[in-house]
């Protein structure tokens, strides 16, 4: 039906002006299901100000200023309904926006011409494009890569995406969305975390059409098609796969080798051995000092062990090193800032306390004036600054300046029981949030201002208390976007978890971003997980896969035999007998 | 639904259909059930349950089957004379060969394939809904777990408009705590999800809010994760304890809002 609208439309008006707002029905049955899956975030008035938008970042899109992101549409343009459509079917990964797989088509195409209702633009023809044509993706050959770097680098993208795509570029931090807030630059080596889709057709239309509202401009006029292909290419070309393959364990290799973390060739060398995991962050979202938008999604570790000693290696993506700042895994994060302005301390009673500055003042008078909240910043879209912290203009002086002045440093750190499980109940771990009153954990932190390991015992957020029982060592590197963390440690403890071998011990991640103000328990975590401690010894395996066929083959001859002898002995027998009994006895050998 | 594999399901019992059409012999139906479940604990999951569980679980069957076709002579003869026929019968002599044959090839293939099974993480059952306190305190008041009901449910019929403003109420403390987790749909699917194990409840499920009374799900949201019992491996699960973060009538309202908007009634006091 819409279709042949469309068509019908098409047909009539010049090229591009395909309005089709529905009709009056579907606009109310589109309302019905916007009011009740996308009010709450988009804002029942379509403003993008519904209730989840403080803690939110990207922000829900502001449907009243008909600028879209996702586009088949050149540049300022608006989408079709086919994009979209798109984009509600399957939602954009790694932001709060969700794919909605269980509305049918007729109801999406009915909350689309709702959505379309907020905004004049959709009335006017002149804003609608023709959609650009997306060619066949060329074949990855290593010309066409090497074609498509060139491009990389003439078109400037590394100054936003970084040399490598690592989202680390020099503008990375300075840039901003048309409505003020801070934007997170791509981090094209994970194209499970892009916005608009990860297919070779998707990153064409990305840089083709680019992103309104954002800085990623449209490379549509200043681009040959066959240059985009081979961009294309390369932007594939610098992914880590498809998928993010989150895993569950690091398997410890053994090594014979000694663990030196000061001869990085050979310590290199080391981990090239053993297998690489990558586990999921997620925001801290249990305790007080909630981080609603952690800036670090996933981890990748991997771990050696020899005779006494035991490495772990962790990796992950940073847009900048913050190294200048403080940070501990207690540092007291206070509620108003966590929570981006709403709520408060448990008891209050709701109402308007929660959203006035209430004892706001004191928690900020710590942190600078910079943080006192606003009244808009509860609500209004400049509830951003708090993701970058402060804001533009210290920024860019302290670009120019050198090291950048965060208030907060990065950080990182491994979690383990302080024991093991007891046998009886091997399931039993402490708080996978830094341990409980009778589980104690113990962290290896690294506070990447000083790059050396810290080590403490939380019982609890409340109760995490330094401890020097075990040394262990650590030495750090930042690479074009990627932090690089080595930890080592005496595979005994005195005092904590030991590393016998074939053992499982769980283990816990934590990221802080500096840049983004965490801190404390605002941070990004991981669950449990487990390091397996691979046996030194490798056992054989031709033996056992041998000795299973030849039994079976054994048992079969034998059965065989059996029954062969058996036939023979009563076909003996039935002769002898006349054959009376053979009918009924015969089958049970 | 319940995290089947409903293809495979349904390849399995339209096999099992066939058989019982054919009228398929003892020794058939054996080995059905033995291959059946074997195929239904390897592919019939969404999320494949771990490797050992299923060899036990296989081990006991196949067990009860020998005890089964033993059980009586007619049964037993049924069972062995299509295996003697395959053994005597000259006609059947190249199959014997095959079966020589590929019966030790699989058992070394199963060995080869246990030799390379890529390590797991330990899984431990959890039980999901263990047996709530008799009482608990939620912001120094006490609730009798055994009595407490959602004490907004009766405006439903008695004052709708109030019952809307408690609704709206808890669909904004939904979408400023819980859909990061849960889903925005609910579905146990928000953006956090994938880091979590266990993961997040979904409530569009049929075994999930309309089972449990409005007072056990109040004792999940006050008290979280760290309330469970032993039993629910309160260590591993994410769940918050709300009363961190709401008062006992925002918690009262979510409570509301989970049950409207999927739908559902909480189940009745009284009943089990
Ligand atoms: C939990 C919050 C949330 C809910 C619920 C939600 N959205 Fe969104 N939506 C977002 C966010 C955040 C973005 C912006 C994503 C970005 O900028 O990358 C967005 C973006 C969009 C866009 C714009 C894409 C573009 O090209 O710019 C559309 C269209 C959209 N949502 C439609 C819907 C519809 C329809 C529903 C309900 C069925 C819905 N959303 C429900 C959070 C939400
Ligand atoms: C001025 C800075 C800037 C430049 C230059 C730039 N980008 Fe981007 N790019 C961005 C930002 C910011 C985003 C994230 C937008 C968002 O998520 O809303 C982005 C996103 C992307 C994405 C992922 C979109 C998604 O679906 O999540 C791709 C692919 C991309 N850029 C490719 C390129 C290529 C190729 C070039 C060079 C031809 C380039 N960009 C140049 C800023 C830039
Ligand atoms: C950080 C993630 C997270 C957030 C946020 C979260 N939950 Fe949960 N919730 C979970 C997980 C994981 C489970 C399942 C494990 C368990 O039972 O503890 C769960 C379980 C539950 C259950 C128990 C369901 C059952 O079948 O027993 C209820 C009720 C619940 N959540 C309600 C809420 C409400 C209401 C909110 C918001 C106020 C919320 N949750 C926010 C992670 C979360």
């Amino acid at each position: 039906m819409a279709t042949l609208a469309a068509a019908v439309l098409l047909v009539a008006l010049p090229a591009g002006g395909q309005v089709d707002l529905g009709t009056e029905e579907q606009r109310a049955a589109g309302k019905i299901v916007y009011d009740k899956y996308c009010g709450q975030c988009h804002g029942d008035t379509g403003d993008g100000n519904g209730y989840a938008t403080p803690r939110v970042k990207p922000k829900p899109r502001d449907f009243t200023t008909g600028t879209y992101k996702f586009r088949t549409t050149p540049n300022g343009m608006l989408p079709t309904d086919d994009d979209l459509r798109r984009v509600i079917e399957i939602g954009a990964p790694y932001t709060s926006m969700p794919g909605w797989p269980n509305l049918t088509s007729a109801e999406i195409q009915n909350v689309i011409y709702y959505i379309k209702s907020f905004s004049p633009d959709f009335e006017n023809p002149d804003r609608y494009g023709e959609p650009i044509e997306i060619p066949r993706p060329l074949e990855s050959t290593e010309e066409s890569i090497a074609r498509g770097r060139v491009v990389y680098e003439e078109q400037g993208c590394a100054a936003c995406h970084g040399e490598v795509g690592r989202g680390d570029g020099p503008s990375a931090p300075t840039l901003v969305n048309d409505k003020g807030d801070p934007i997170k630059v791509a981090d094209l080596t994970q194209r499970w975390t892009y916005r608009g889709g990860a297919t070779k057709e998707d990153i064409y239309r990305t840089f083709s059409t680019g992103l309104n509202g954002t800085p990623m401009p449209s490379y549509a006029d200043s681009l040959e098609i066959e240059d985009r292909q081979h961009l294309v290419n390369y932007v594939y070309s610098l992914g880590d796969g498809d998928d993010p393959n989150y895993g569950t364990l690091i398997t410890a290799v053994y090594s014979e080798e000694p663990i030196d973390l000061e001869d990085g060739e050979t310590l290199d060398a080391l981990f090239e051995t053993a297998p690489m995991t990558r586990f999921p962050l997620v925001g801290q979202i249990s305790e007080p000092g909630r981080n609603f938008f952690p800036s670090v999604t996933s981890i990748e570790a991997q771990a050696v062990y020899n005779r006494d000693e035991i490495a772990f290696r962790v990796r992950w993506h940073d847009l900048r090193a913050d190294t200048s700042g403080r940070n501990s895994p207690s540092l007291e994060v206070p509620m108003w800032d966590e929570d981006n302005g709403i709520g408060a301390e448990a008891a209050d009673d709701g109402g308007d306390d929660f959203f006035g500055d209430a004892g706001g003042d004191d928690f900020f008078g710590e942190f600078g004036g910079e943080e006192a909240p606003a009244e808009d910043d509860f609500f209004g879209d400049s509830g951003g600054d708090d993701f970058f912290g402060d804001g533009g203009d210290d920024f860019f002086g302290a670009a120019d300046a050198g090291p950048p002045g965060a208030e907060f440093s990065d950080a990182v750190a491994l979690q383990f029981p302080a024991s093991l499980a007891p046998e009886e109940t091997p399931e039993l771990k402490p708080y996978f949030l830094y341990g409980d009153s009778q589980n104690p954990v113990d962290l290896w932190f690294v506070n990447l201002t000083y790059g050396v390991a810290d080590t403490f015992r939380g019982r609890g957020s409340e109760s995490i208390e330094p401890t020097e029982a075990d040394i262990v060592e650590a030495v750090t590197s930042y690479d074009q976007g990627e932090w690089t963390v080595t930890y080592k440690r005496r595979r005994s403890s005195r005092a904590g978890v030991s590393f016998a071998e074939q053992q499982y011990t769980p283990v816990a991640f934590s990221v802080w971003d500096g840049f983004n103000r965490e801190r404390g328990n605002k941070r990004a975590l991981s669950s449990w997980f487990y390091v397996y401690t691979e046996p030194s010894v490798q056992p054989a395996t031709t033996f056992p896969i041998v000795r299973a066929a030849v039994i079976v083959l054994v048992l079969e001859l034998l059965v065989v035999f059996l029954v062969r002898r058996r036939a023979r002995r009563q076909a003996a027998g039935e002769e002898a007998a006349g054959g009376t009994l053979a009918a009924t006895e015969a089958p049970a050998v | 639904m319940l995290g089947l594999n409903l293809p495979v399901v349904i390849v399995l019992a339209a096999v099992g259909g066939v058989l019982a059409w054919r009228r398929a012999n003892t020794l058939t139906w054996l080995l059905y059930t033995w291959v059946a479940l074997w195929a239904f604990f390897k592919y019939g999951f969404a999320v494949p349950i771990p490797r050992s569980v299923a060899t036990i679980y296989l081990g006991i069957t196949g067990l009860a089957l020998v005890c089964f076709a033993s059980s009586s002579r007619e049964r037993l003869s049924e069972t062995v004379q299509p295996i003697a026929r395959l053994i005597l019968e000259p006609r059947y002599r190249l199959a014997l060969a095959g079966l020589l044959v590929a019966l030790p090839a699989l058992a070394a293939y199963n060995v080869y394939a246990d030799l390379n099974v890529p390590l797991e993480a330990p899984g431990f059952g959890r039980e999901v809904h263990p047996p709530p306190p008799t009482e608990m305190t939620v912001h120094d008041e006490t609730v009798d777990m055994a009595t407490a009901e959602n004490p907004y449910l009766h405006y439903n019929h008695d004052d709708p408009e109030l019952y809307g403003e408690h609704l709206e109420n808890g669909r904004r403390v939904y979408y400023e705590n819980c859909f990061w987790c849960h889903g925005d749909g609910m579905g146990g699917d928000g953006m956090f999800a994938h880091g979590l194990n266990p993961v997040p409840s979904n409530f569009n499920d049929v075994g999930t809010l309309p089972i449990l009374q409005s007072s056990f799900v109040h004792w999940r949201i006050a008290k979280g994760a760290p309330g469970l019992p032993g039993a629910g491996t309160p260590w591993d699960s994410m769940m918050p304890a709300w009363e961190k973060f709401l008062t006992t009538e925002e918690m009262w309202d979510v409570n509301l809002f989970i049950y409207d908007f999927n739908g559902y009634e909480p189940r009745a006091l009284g009943q089990h």
